[in-house]
């Protein structure tokens, strides 16, 4: 029962991973090769030590690995024990799962700690970003149940109640954003190149996102054939 | 007996969820699981080996995480 969650959570995690691959193919590493070019004295020092090939293709393969790491977590593990508890049926489920798991993953932390183009220096240690980067995923996770519950309590109220009732718990992230400290950057990226590549990025992730949560959508319900196992030790009695 | 079941299902909680998932999972099947996720996210996001770091540039820039 639970290992079939787990084997559609995958297969919807590959051909999400599939999709991401390839936006990091056509997008990613062009984009990134691209904004390259503004960079002086990269960061690790001495340059890559692979050719750019290698990093070309493992870029897809890491992508592909992505996808698979959040149908797993996410759609494989996470869904079996959090079905009940979202809100809405089929796609609707499925959606709001994803938009949990991007807000945990990315959209919350980024709030803090946007996406940087290669070549900006943040002047925040590793450590301390790791740290505020670690407690956002803990507070968008917070704020994805505060949502999800929101959204099962206004159920039966009319629907503008019920979407400002659920976007309402969003709020709470302004908080951390507005006592974290100051990350000022350095680098010769122009300002527009910086936004234009943020929201790649984001838009990006809610591809990932969004192809997982349709193809695990598209696989359906274990419903079915949970009720057909069932059948078979009560003929069998 | 089939009522039974049906009504189970109506108010299907994520607690029947963890009961259900302690009596059809072994250990190992969940340690697998869960070492799998522990893989996948390491290699990906906090392994600093100049080979693999670099090879993974690209994506780790795609996918929005900065090391530096």
């Amino acid at each position: 029962m639970a290992t079939d969650y787990l084997e559609r959570g995958a297969v919807a995690g590959v051909a999400g991973g599939l999709v991401y691959g390839l936006f990091v193919a056509t997008v990613g590493n062009a984009f990134t090769a691209g904004l390259e070019t503004f960079e002086h004295g990269h960061g690790h020092g001495g340059g890559p030590v692979v050719s750019e090939l290698t990093t070309t293709v493992a870029s897809v393969g890491g992508g592909v690995l992505w996808g698979v790491l959040f149908g797993v977590a996410a759609f494989g593990m996470a869904y079996f024990f959090l079905e009940p508890a979202l809100p809405g049926t089929g796609a609707t489920k499925r959606l709001a799962l994803a938009g949990a798991g991007f807000l945990t993953a990315s959209g919350a932390p980024w709030l803090v700690l946007p996406p940087q183009p290669p070549g900006v220096e943040q002047a925040l240690g590793t450590d301390t970003r790791l740290a505020w980067y670690a407690g956002m995923m803990v507070l968008g996770a917070l704020v994805a149940a505060l949502a999800a519950l929101a959204a099962r309590r206004t159920a039966d109220r009319h629907a503008a109640v019920r979407l400002a009732a659920t976007a309402a718990p969003l709020a709470l992230l302004a908080v951390p954003v507005a006592l974290a400290p100051a990350n000022p950057v350095h680098g010769d990226v122009p300002a527009s190149l910086v936004a234009a590549y943020r929201w790649t990025v984001v838009f990006g992730q809610l591809l990932l996102w969004a192809t997982i949560a349709g193809v695990h959508a598209w696989l359906g319900d274990a419903e079915t054939r949970v009720s057909e196992d069932l059948d078979y030790p009560a003929t069998a009695d | 007996m089939q009522d039974d079941t049906d009504t189970a299902r109506a108010t299907d909680s994520v607690y029947d969820r963890i009961d259900r998932a302690r009596a059809s999972l072994t250990g190992p099947q969940i340690a697998i699981a869960v070492a799998l996720v522990a893989a996948l996210g390491f290699t990906l996001l906090f392994v600093q080996d100049p080979m693999l770091h670099d090879s993974l540039h690209n994506f780790r820039h795609s996918a929005g995480i900065t090391c530096h």
